[in-house]
Protein backbone atom coordinates (compact mmCIF):
# COMPACT_ATOMS: atom_id res chain seq x y z
CA UNK A 1 0.00 0.00 0.00
CA UNK A 2 1.12 3.26 -0.63
CA UNK A 3 2.80 5.72 1.72
CA UNK A 4 -0.25 7.72 3.09
CA UNK A 5 0.31 11.47 4.16
CA UNK A 6 -2.26 13.81 6.22
CA UNK A 7 -1.41 17.65 6.92
CA UNK A 8 -3.06 20.05 9.69
CA UNK A 9 -1.92 23.73 10.04
CA UNK A 10 -2.19 25.97 12.98
CA UNK A 11 -1.68 29.75 12.93
CA UNK A 12 -1.31 31.61 16.55
CA UNK A 13 -1.27 34.92 17.47
CA UNK A 14 0.75 36.17 20.20
CA UNK A 15 2.33 34.57 22.87
CA UNK A 16 1.49 30.84 24.38
CA UNK A 17 -0.34 32.68 27.93
CA UNK A 18 -2.19 35.60 26.38
CA UNK A 19 -2.24 34.37 22.49
CA UNK A 20 -4.47 32.17 20.73
CA UNK A 21 -4.34 29.48 17.77
CA UNK A 22 -6.65 28.12 15.28
CA UNK A 23 -6.06 24.42 14.22
CA UNK A 24 -7.36 23.22 10.71
CA UNK A 25 -7.50 19.88 9.13
CA UNK A 26 -5.55 20.76 5.76
CA UNK A 27 -6.08 17.28 4.19
CA UNK A 28 -9.87 16.97 4.53
CA UNK A 29 -11.12 19.91 6.20
CA UNK A 30 -12.87 18.26 8.52
CA UNK A 31 -12.36 20.57 11.23
CA UNK A 32 -11.26 24.10 12.35
CA UNK A 33 -11.26 24.13 16.23
CA UNK A 34 -9.79 27.54 18.58
CA UNK A 35 -7.18 26.47 20.67
CA UNK A 36 -5.35 27.81 24.24
CA UNK A 37 -2.89 27.50 26.83
CA UNK A 38 -5.48 27.80 29.09
CA UNK A 39 -7.75 25.37 27.24
CA UNK A 40 -4.53 22.68 27.52
CA UNK A 41 -3.65 22.92 31.56
CA UNK A 42 -6.84 24.72 32.88
CA UNK A 43 -10.30 24.54 32.23
CA UNK A 44 -10.95 23.64 28.58
CA UNK A 45 -14.17 26.67 27.78
CA UNK A 46 -15.10 24.97 24.83
CA UNK A 47 -11.10 24.89 23.09
CA UNK A 48 -9.65 22.17 22.11
CA UNK A 49 -5.37 20.90 23.08
CA UNK A 50 -2.83 18.62 21.40
CA UNK A 51 -3.96 16.29 24.29
CA UNK A 52 -7.59 16.14 23.14
CA UNK A 53 -6.48 16.01 19.56
CA UNK A 54 -4.26 12.80 20.63
CA UNK A 55 -7.13 11.36 22.45
CA UNK A 56 -9.34 11.58 19.49
CA UNK A 57 -6.78 10.40 17.27
CA UNK A 58 -6.57 6.91 19.42
CA UNK A 59 -9.96 6.58 19.54
CA UNK A 60 -10.06 6.55 15.83
CA UNK A 61 -7.06 4.20 15.48
CA UNK A 62 -7.95 1.33 18.05
CA UNK A 63 -11.80 1.41 16.96
CA UNK A 64 -10.86 0.84 13.36
CA UNK A 65 -8.14 -1.95 14.47
CA UNK A 66 -10.55 -3.79 16.44
CA UNK A 67 -13.34 -3.46 14.21
CA UNK A 68 -10.63 -5.48 11.32
CA UNK A 69 -9.93 -8.25 13.82
CA UNK A 70 -13.00 -8.58 14.49
CA UNK A 71 -13.82 -9.00 11.22
CA UNK A 72 -10.56 -11.29 10.08
CA UNK A 73 -11.95 -13.87 13.34
CA UNK A 74 -15.18 -13.82 10.97
CA UNK A 75 -17.36 -11.84 13.55
CA UNK A 76 -17.96 -8.67 12.02
CA UNK A 77 -18.68 -5.98 14.82
CA UNK A 78 -22.39 -4.52 14.37
CA UNK A 79 -21.35 -1.40 16.70
CA UNK A 80 -18.36 -0.68 18.74
CA UNK A 81 -17.99 2.46 21.12
CA UNK A 82 -14.42 3.46 22.05
CA UNK A 83 -13.20 5.76 24.49
CA UNK A 84 -10.03 7.05 25.03
CA UNK A 85 -8.50 9.90 27.78
CA UNK A 86 -4.97 10.95 27.74
CA UNK A 87 -3.11 11.99 30.89
CA UNK A 88 -0.53 14.65 30.64
CA UNK A 89 1.78 15.07 34.04
CA UNK A 90 4.47 17.38 34.88
CA UNK A 91 7.32 14.57 35.68
CA UNK A 92 10.35 16.03 37.76
CA UNK A 93 13.49 16.78 35.92
CA UNK A 94 11.13 15.98 32.31
CA UNK A 95 8.70 18.60 32.25
CA UNK A 96 5.53 18.26 31.15
CA UNK A 97 4.94 14.76 29.05
CA UNK A 98 1.79 12.19 28.24
CA UNK A 99 2.07 9.93 30.93
CA UNK A 100 -0.80 7.60 30.20
CA UNK A 101 -3.28 6.74 27.49
CA UNK A 102 -6.89 4.93 28.55
CA UNK A 103 -9.00 2.94 26.10
CA UNK A 104 -12.36 2.03 27.33
CA UNK A 105 -14.10 -0.33 24.49
CA UNK A 106 -17.92 -1.58 24.03
CA UNK A 107 -19.04 -3.57 21.05
CA UNK A 108 -22.06 -5.53 19.72
CA UNK A 109 -20.80 -8.52 17.99
CA UNK A 110 -22.95 -11.09 16.73
CA UNK A 111 -22.20 -14.46 17.27
CA UNK A 112 -19.20 -13.36 19.42
CA UNK A 113 -18.01 -15.31 22.63
CA UNK A 114 -16.10 -13.70 25.05
CA UNK A 115 -13.03 -15.39 24.61
CA UNK A 116 -12.86 -14.41 20.94
CA UNK A 117 -13.90 -10.87 21.56
CA UNK A 118 -10.78 -10.78 24.13
CA UNK A 119 -8.63 -12.25 21.66
CA UNK A 120 -9.67 -9.15 19.31
CA UNK A 121 -9.16 -6.56 21.51
CA UNK A 122 -5.88 -7.75 22.29
CA UNK A 123 -5.12 -8.03 18.68
CA UNK A 124 -6.36 -4.88 18.75
CA UNK A 125 -4.10 -3.10 20.87
CA UNK A 126 -1.09 -5.10 19.31
CA UNK A 127 -2.29 -3.73 16.04
CA UNK A 128 -3.32 0.11 16.18
CA UNK A 129 -0.10 1.83 15.09
CA UNK A 130 -1.00 4.97 17.84
CA UNK A 131 -0.67 2.14 20.67
CA UNK A 132 2.61 1.04 19.32
CA UNK A 133 4.41 4.73 18.81
CA UNK A 134 3.19 6.58 22.42
CA UNK A 135 4.15 2.52 24.30
CA UNK A 136 7.68 3.78 23.77
CA UNK A 137 6.98 6.95 26.13
CA UNK A 138 3.98 6.18 27.74
CA UNK A 139 1.96 3.60 29.45
CA UNK A 140 -1.18 2.29 27.19
CA UNK A 141 -4.20 0.17 28.73
CA UNK A 142 -7.31 -0.68 27.52
CA UNK A 143 -10.99 -2.54 28.87
CA UNK A 144 -13.22 -3.82 25.89
CA UNK A 145 -16.53 -5.79 27.16
CA UNK A 146 -18.74 -6.96 24.52
CA UNK A 147 -22.47 -5.85 24.91
CA UNK A 148 -25.58 -8.43 23.67
CA UNK A 149 -24.36 -10.12 20.97
CA UNK A 150 -27.11 -12.66 19.85
CA UNK B 1 -2.39 16.79 35.72
CA UNK B 2 -4.54 17.41 33.04
CA UNK B 3 -7.15 14.30 31.41
CA UNK B 4 -8.65 15.00 27.71
CA UNK B 5 -11.03 12.29 26.15
CA UNK B 6 -13.05 11.96 22.99
CA UNK B 7 -15.52 9.23 22.48
CA UNK B 8 -15.65 7.77 18.96
CA UNK B 9 -18.24 4.71 17.73
CA UNK B 10 -17.98 2.73 14.60
CA UNK B 11 -21.14 0.49 12.66
CA UNK B 12 -19.74 -2.07 10.12
CA UNK B 13 -17.14 -3.77 8.76
CA UNK B 14 -13.49 -1.58 7.90
CA UNK B 15 -14.01 -1.82 4.72
CA UNK B 16 -17.41 -0.40 4.02
CA UNK B 17 -18.00 0.66 7.32
CA UNK B 18 -18.16 4.23 9.24
CA UNK B 19 -17.70 6.15 12.30
CA UNK B 20 -17.91 9.04 13.98
CA UNK B 21 -15.81 11.21 16.41
CA UNK B 22 -18.70 11.38 18.97
CA UNK B 23 -17.34 13.95 21.28
CA UNK B 24 -14.74 15.68 23.14
CA UNK B 25 -14.35 16.60 26.92
CA UNK B 26 -14.18 20.14 25.87
CA UNK B 27 -17.12 20.01 23.52
CA UNK B 28 -14.86 22.20 20.80
CA UNK B 29 -15.85 19.42 18.16
CA UNK B 30 -18.81 16.81 17.16
CA UNK B 31 -19.23 14.22 15.06
CA UNK B 32 -16.05 14.19 13.04
CA UNK B 33 -17.31 11.37 10.40
CA UNK B 34 -14.31 8.86 9.89
CA UNK B 35 -13.78 5.89 7.62
CA UNK B 36 -11.19 3.33 6.56
CA UNK B 37 -10.80 4.87 3.06
CA UNK B 38 -10.47 8.50 4.16
CA UNK B 39 -7.85 7.03 6.16
CA UNK B 40 -6.32 5.48 3.06
CA UNK B 41 -7.08 7.08 -0.20
CA UNK B 42 -9.53 9.79 -1.01
CA UNK B 43 -10.53 12.24 1.92
CA UNK B 44 -14.00 13.18 1.26
CA UNK B 45 -13.92 15.72 4.37
CA UNK B 46 -13.31 12.76 6.90
CA UNK B 47 -10.45 12.85 9.31
CA UNK B 48 -8.32 10.27 10.27
CA UNK B 49 -6.20 9.40 13.19
CA UNK B 50 -3.19 10.33 11.77
CA UNK B 51 -4.69 13.99 10.77
CA UNK B 52 -5.67 14.39 14.43
CA UNK B 53 -1.86 13.89 15.30
CA UNK B 54 -1.09 16.29 12.78
CA UNK B 55 -2.96 18.91 14.56
CA UNK B 56 -2.29 17.98 17.74
CA UNK B 57 1.86 18.05 17.05
CA UNK B 58 1.42 21.49 15.14
CA UNK B 59 -0.50 22.66 18.22
CA UNK B 60 2.37 21.84 20.95
CA UNK B 61 4.78 22.64 18.58
CA UNK B 62 3.27 26.42 17.57
CA UNK B 63 2.77 26.51 21.98
CA UNK B 64 6.23 25.52 22.82
CA UNK B 65 8.11 27.80 20.41
CA UNK B 66 5.58 30.61 21.51
CA UNK B 67 6.64 29.90 25.23
CA UNK B 68 10.19 29.36 24.14
CA UNK B 69 10.46 32.81 22.33
CA UNK B 70 8.64 35.23 25.41
CA UNK B 71 11.14 33.32 27.35
CA UNK B 72 13.86 34.93 25.52
CA UNK B 73 12.35 38.19 25.37
CA UNK B 74 11.13 37.73 21.67
CA UNK B 75 7.39 36.99 21.93
CA UNK B 76 6.46 36.54 18.15
CA UNK B 77 3.80 38.34 16.91
CA UNK B 78 2.25 35.40 15.02
CA UNK B 79 3.32 31.72 13.96
CA UNK B 80 1.87 29.66 11.01
CA UNK B 81 3.06 26.00 11.62
CA UNK B 82 1.85 23.05 9.69
CA UNK B 83 2.55 19.40 10.24
CA UNK B 84 2.57 16.70 7.57
CA UNK B 85 2.27 12.87 8.70
CA UNK B 86 3.40 10.11 7.15
CA UNK B 87 1.62 7.28 7.72
CA UNK B 88 2.77 3.54 5.88
CA UNK B 89 0.19 0.92 7.07
CA UNK B 90 1.69 -2.33 7.53
CA UNK B 91 4.51 -0.07 9.08
CA UNK B 92 3.20 2.98 10.93
CA UNK B 93 3.80 6.59 11.51
CA UNK B 94 7.25 7.41 9.53
CA UNK B 95 7.45 10.74 9.97
CA UNK B 96 6.53 13.74 11.01
CA UNK B 97 7.24 17.60 9.27
CA UNK B 98 6.85 20.93 10.53
CA UNK B 99 6.78 24.00 8.86
CA UNK B 100 6.45 27.12 10.54
CA UNK B 101 6.66 30.49 9.42
CA UNK B 102 6.89 33.39 12.15
CA UNK B 103 6.93 37.36 12.64
CA UNK B 104 8.95 37.96 15.71
CA UNK B 105 10.13 41.43 16.32
CA UNK B 106 13.42 42.06 17.16
CA UNK B 107 15.16 38.26 16.33
CA UNK B 108 17.08 37.25 13.54
CA UNK B 109 16.78 34.07 11.11
CA UNK B 110 19.06 31.94 12.72
CA UNK B 111 17.67 32.91 15.81
CA UNK B 112 14.31 31.45 14.93
CA UNK B 113 15.70 28.47 13.61
CA UNK B 114 17.20 27.92 17.36
CA UNK B 115 13.98 28.21 18.87
CA UNK B 116 12.24 25.98 16.62
CA UNK B 117 14.65 23.03 16.93
CA UNK B 118 14.51 23.46 20.82
CA UNK B 119 10.67 24.08 20.49
CA UNK B 120 10.79 20.52 18.73
CA UNK B 121 12.77 19.19 21.44
CA UNK B 122 10.55 19.86 24.01
CA UNK B 123 6.85 19.69 23.17
CA UNK B 124 4.99 17.02 24.84
CA UNK B 125 3.41 15.59 21.72
CA UNK B 126 7.07 15.74 20.35
CA UNK B 127 8.25 13.60 23.33
CA UNK B 128 5.12 11.34 23.21
CA UNK B 129 6.13 10.60 19.61
CA UNK B 130 10.08 9.69 19.94
CA UNK B 131 9.41 6.37 18.13
CA UNK B 132 8.61 8.03 14.99
CA UNK B 133 11.95 7.40 13.05
CA UNK B 134 11.94 11.25 11.56
CA UNK B 135 10.82 14.71 13.02
CA UNK B 136 11.94 17.30 10.91
CA UNK B 137 11.45 21.16 11.10
CA UNK B 138 11.68 23.77 8.61
CA UNK B 139 11.70 27.10 10.61
CA UNK B 140 12.02 30.63 9.20
CA UNK B 141 10.95 33.92 9.57
CA UNK B 142 7.81 35.33 7.29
Amino acid sequence: MPRIVREADIEWEGTTARGSGVVRATSSGAFELPSTIASRVEIHEGKTSPEELLAAAHATCFVTSLGSELARLGIPPERMHVNCTITMDEVEGQGHRIVHSAITARAVVPGADEATFAEAAAAADGGCPFSALIRGTATVTYEATLEGGS
Amino acid sequence: MADSTAHVTWSGSLLEGSGTIESVGSGVFSALPITWRARTGEEGGKTTPEELIAAAHASCFSMALSHGLAGDGTPPESLETSAIVTFVPGTGITKVALTVRGSVPGLDAAGFVAAAEAAVENCPVSKALAAVPEITVDAALA
